[in-house]
């Protein structure tokens, strides 16, 4: 394989679209992290709700509406699904093992897959996103504005949740509850409600990811499982528990696997998700925590 | 608990009752006097499943023989199953269309290394693999070890010399970068490319191979583009074409842009950035329906006539679609060849007739073209002319350019 | 405690009459279908004593089949040293390379727990894939590598279908009796009791990271072995013929079929089969209910009707069909004081 040269300018573009490919792990590893947080529980689902809200995203597009207005319906139905999802589906194996909770969502997952196909068929299809594709100078190299929408867009709504939970009420009654249930109930805190909105906002966080990626992969039903799977990686690598964690690991994520796979012709694509995944658990080996997280405490 | 049990049990007995649903021996399998049952394996799913659509078309035609009366009397039941392009589902399906279903032949199967999956198992059974929707060179060169394959479309190899000789021809200081799928179907063009270019083959300045499994090229076609290459051949299936087009568009590459015949379908050309696809040069051997050249003709008027009659799920866009076209062709090829191959219809009878062809008529080629085969010399289709892309549609230029191997 | 013993024996017993006796009822391609169940069965097998006994949750036990399978393939097609081995050699072969990976695997895994295991493993089973693609001139890439059919050996008067199947189920019933002999001994007890708490087991004096590994080592033995015989009975082999769903399959056959219930687990193997090989006939399943009138096609409808199953009978499980819908219907602080 014959590999270009190095140069500044597509130095600084790989920077960019390793920023942009970590600002879409961090949106959807955040969404894991508040799940976690809050049930205890890793959403194997989260790839395809937000390939479904995004499905939906575009069908209201293809029906007249414009990005832009299609944009907050999908955020609400976003919310109310995931809302919904908790309420019915997880609250009832909140104390089940661990093995009924990871079935539950995989069915899930698969059940979305399946009635995304069903619905929208497996074919992949343009979806038209709000930014358009052509390139501006930024400091003499070429940057592409859509890479910067969505840099944008995600980094805006990870700094609006931030000031959601750290200043209002509501917020601090949703860490109260994944923080501590039982203590949070006594001071009137509607615990069970917390854990839904928790995952409401987990759906929004998903759908925006979902909205943000299709333009450039295309959309089809399995848009966004190699991107789960990076999400993944990220969430475990900033610490399941620290919503900090999952922004920063997955902009570190996102840099390091656009530059490896760029720069080291060994790992190339093919090798870019396993390197990356053996480096993680390498990290877990050494700080089970992950970069921020507390360690996991094994009950005995 | 015994809820999940009776479930259980219901889903163990409900598959051995289909499967025990299975046939009777007969003295050639999938002949009978009513009947002959054909079997092939496409992707109806995922990424490529718009070549699935072959299938559609072979099977509209079918429907139309039988409606004429079919083979000497016996119709054709054609069975085709989703793979998904992939090989391990391809072997699944062609197992049981030859175990289960018993067909008589395989016919169009879709995808390189779907049909190199089950070659040997095919030959191993002397079950007959007919036109292989695939131009790797084996299916066509290899007959000696592998007697019971043949190939229809183009040979890929042929394909990527063409491509070569006219860049010597008509680029200057042609310096060419390739994204190849790293497969047979991907290499054959590039060692094509190669023998094309002779003397100048050192032209390619740049070459990169992606996995058919990769999720997303962009990577390959921003290293590409960095060669500073003026001439780009897409060697790359489906997806990955529109994902190239998409990022040459969005680099802002302006190259001389050659894409492979495979995924030439205007269905696919004409949802890419059309300032990347214009000027876009491929092969054709079919009649493309939705170039204006052809609108008229009475082949295309045939086709569309019966699409929209014994095709199933039929929507406007599939009338202006050159795989239902592709499929056509190889369709009536089929019948052509079980008419050669007599009222008494054996596996080696159709192999026989299959490498003995000489048909001048297909309605759904381009005219002039001559399906001929020998057994030596496999290759159905070794006929093809040039084509550019511009103003949304196809546009054939010069004279009928030989893709014969050897 | 005799009369339990008398009916497991009487149970095996009873599963190889049906074995033995299956292939005189149905046809030829039923008995290659069933063949395939019985490869299904053995990974669950191996699974069942990974998960169900040391209660470690592996959710890329895929990989370790497809680790088998390529050592079947590689040994098949290209020999070793020179020689090719006959398919038959290589299942013990496939068996140990797969073990030694899930020892390997087994190591790290003593530090991670629960969702993080489940996480990695995952990871693994989607990363394997990638390997044969990289390496492509040794494992063949994605074209793969084609073998041989399977032939029955020393000319014995069988079809391949009915040799593959009497192999299979041969091989699954001697590891059956294994498993068996192996978790009612010393063994099993000392991973049960690792299972339910850790310290106290170690405080009796066993050592729950050798029984942990080796937990990984045999169940991964067990998917090797599989993984051969499937590749044996495809006569392919690439990075796709074992995906990653194949994985949450394993797992999921696994919870909904109990952990300990032989019949779950035959029953568990046949639903895989059905959902990886038989998927449009679960569409034309569907189709027979009113209303619906779906392409069979169609890939969606197996995966939604698998997804419902699986949502369904884990909130079913773990309290009952009544549970459910106490549920549904209770006010919410009813749920605090069943809580504890």
């Amino acid at each position: 394989m014959v590999v270009p040269a190095f140069t500044w300018t597509e130095f600084a573009q790989q920077i960019a679209a390793g920023i942009r490919s970590g600002a879409i792990y961090a949106g959807l590893a955040l969404a894991l992290v508040i799940i976690y947080r809050s049930t205890r529980v890793i959403n194997f689902a989260q790839g395809e709700m937000a390939t479904f809200t995004t499905f939906i995203c575009w069908s209201l597009m293809n029906h007249g509406f414009s990005f832009w207005t299609a944009f907050p319906i999908v955020l609400a139905i976003a919310f109310v699904g995931g809302v919904a999802i908790e309420r019915v589906l997880i609250q009832p194996v909140e104390n089940a093992s661990v093995l009924t909770i990871v079935i539950v969502t995989l069915g899930l997952a698969l059940l979305l897959n399946g009635l995304m196909s069903l619905i929208w068929g497996g074919a992949n299809r343009q979806f038209h996103g709000p930014f358009s594709t052509r390139t501006i100078d930024v400091g003499g190299v070429p940057i592409s504005v859509q890479d910067i929408g969505i840099v944008v867009v995600s980094f805006s709504l990870v700094a609006l949740l931030g000031l959601f939970f750290r200043y209002t009420k509501l917020g601090l009654a949703l860490r109260a509850a994944a923080v501590n249930p039982d203590s949070s109930r006594l001071v009137g805190v509607r615990v069970g409600w917390m854990l839904a909105l928790g995952w409401g906002i987990a759906a929004l966080l998903g759908a925006v990811a979902g909205m943000m990626v299709a333009p450039v992969v295309f959309l089809d039903p399995n848009m966004m499982q190699t991107i789960l799977l990076y999400a993944f990686a990220a969430a475990v690598l900033g610490g399941l528990d620290s919503p900090i964690g999952a922004v920063v690991g997955g902009i570190l994520l996102g840099l390091t696997i656009t530059l490896l796979e760029r720069y080291v012709g060994f790992v190339g694509s093919t090798l870019k998700l396993p390197v990356a995944l053996l480096l993680i658990l390498v990290l877990l080996l050494l700080r089970p925590g992950g970069l921020f997280g507390r360690v996991a405490v094994r009950r005995v | 608990m015994v809820l999940v049990r009776v479930f259980y049990l219901c889903a163990v007995l409900a598959a051995v009752a289909t499967a025990s649903a299975g046939a009777r021996p007969l003295a050639t399998p999938g002949v009978s006097s009513s009947q002959i049952q054909l079997g092939s394996s496409v992707p109806l799913s995922g990424e490529a499943s718009v070549a699935g659509n072959v299938a559609r078309g072979a099977e509209a035609y079918f429907k139309y023989v039988n409606d004429k009366g079919g083979v000497f009397g016996r119709k054709i039941k054609f069975t085709y199953l989703d793979d998904g392009y992939d090989p391990g589902r391809a072997v699944n399906n062609t197992i049981r269309l030859v175990q289960q279903e018993q067909v008589f032949a395989m016919f169009s199967s879709l995808g390189t290394n779907n049909n190199l999956a089950v070659r040997k198992l095919l030959n191993d059974a002397k079950v007959p693999q007919l036109f292989v929707s695939s131009g790797a060179t084996t299916f066509g060169r290899d007959y000696k070890k592998y007697p019971w394959t043949i190939g229809y479309i183009p040979p890929y190899s042929e394909e990527g010399v063409i491509y070569g000789k006219y860049v010597v021809k008509n680029v200057k200081n042609a310096k060419v970068a390739v994204l190849y799928q790293n497969d047979d179907y991907g290499r054959d063009l590039l060692a094509g490319l190669r023998r094309g270019l002779g003397a100048k083959a050192k032209a390619i300045v740049a070459k990169v191979g992606y996995d058919p499994t990769t999720a997303d090229v962009q990577p390959q076609v921003t290293q590409l583009k960095a060669s500073k290459a003026n001439v780009f051949m897409i060697f790359a299936f489906g997806k990955f074409s529109l994902q190239a087009f998409n990022a040459v568009s969005r680099l802002g590459w302006k190259p001389q842009i050659f894409v492979n015949d495979v995924s030439s379908a205007s269905a696919l050309m004409s949802i890419v950035p059309q300032k990347a696809a214009n000027g876009s040069i491929s092969i054709v051997f079919g009649k493309d329906p939705a170039a204006p050249l052809w609108k008229r003709d009475k082949g295309i008027r045939m086709f569309q006539s019966i699409l929209k009659k014994y095709g199933s799920d039929i929507g406007s866009r599939d009338l202006q679609d050159g795989y239902f076209v592709a499929g056509m062709a190889t369709a009536y090829t089929m019948v052509d060849t079980l008419k050669k191959a007599g009222r008494n219809l054996t596996r080696e009878g159709v192999m026989r007739a299959a490498t003995h062809l000489t048909e001048k008529g297909n309605p759904f080629v381009l005219p002039g073209i001559v399906i001929h085969t020998t057994p030596k010399s496999r290759f159905p289709l070794t006929q093809v002319r040039l084509q550019r892309w511009s103003n949304k549609a196809w546009h054939p230029f010069g004279k009928l350019i030989s893709a014969k191997p050897g | 405690m005799k009369l339990k013993l008398a009916l497991e024996v009487l149970g095996f017993l009873v599963l190889a009459a049906l074995v033995a006796f299956l292939p005189r009822i149905v046809g030829d391609f039923t008995v290659y279908e069933f063949a395939i169940v019985g490869m299904y069965f053995i990974a669950l097998l191996g699974l069942a004593i990974l998960t169900g006994y040391s209660g470690q949750i592996s959710l890329g036990h895929g990989a370790f089949m497809a680790v088998g399978g390529y050592t079947t393939a590689i040994l098949s097609v290209d020999g070793i040293f020179g020689h090719e081995l006959r398919d038959l050699w290589t299942i013990p072969i496939a068996g140990l390379v797969a073990g030694v990976a899930g020892l390997l695997v087994g190591v790290p895994a003593l530090r991670l727990s629960g969702l993080y295991l489940a996480l990695i493993t995952f990871g693994i089973a989607v990363s394997f894939p990638q390997l044969p693609k990289k390496f492509d001139h040794f494992f063949g890439g994605t074209t793969g590598k084609v073998l041989n059919l399977v032939k029955a050996p020393f000319g014995l008067e069988t079809t391949p279908n009915r040799w593959l199947y009497y192999l299979t189920w041969g091989i699954a019933l001697v590891l059956l009796a294994l498993a068996w002999a192996l978790l009612r001994g010393k063994p099993g007890r000392a991973l049960q009791a690792i299972r339910d708490s850790e310290v106290a087991a170690a405080s009796s004096g066993v050592n729950p990271a050798t029984y942990k590994t080796l937990a990984f080592g045999i169940s991964a033995f067990y998917a090797g072995v599989a993984g051969s015989l499937y590749v044996m009975s495809k006569a392919y082999m690439n990075p796709d013929v074992f995906p990653i769903i194949l994985s949450v399959y394993l797992v999921a056959a696994l919870a909904v079929g109990g952990l300990e219930s032989l019949v779950g687990l035959i029953a568990g193997a046949a639903l895989i089969y059905v959902l990886q090989n038989r998927a449009d006939d679960v569409t034309r399943w569907i189709n027979h209910l009113p209303v619906l009138d779906l392409d069979p096609k169609q890939p969606g409808m197996p995966s939604v009707v698998f997804g419902v199953v699986l949502i369904a009978v884990m909130l079913l499980l773990p309290t009952g069909a009544g549970g459910l819908l106490r549920r549904l219907f209770g006010p919410l602080t009813s749920r605090l004081y069943s809580k504890s």
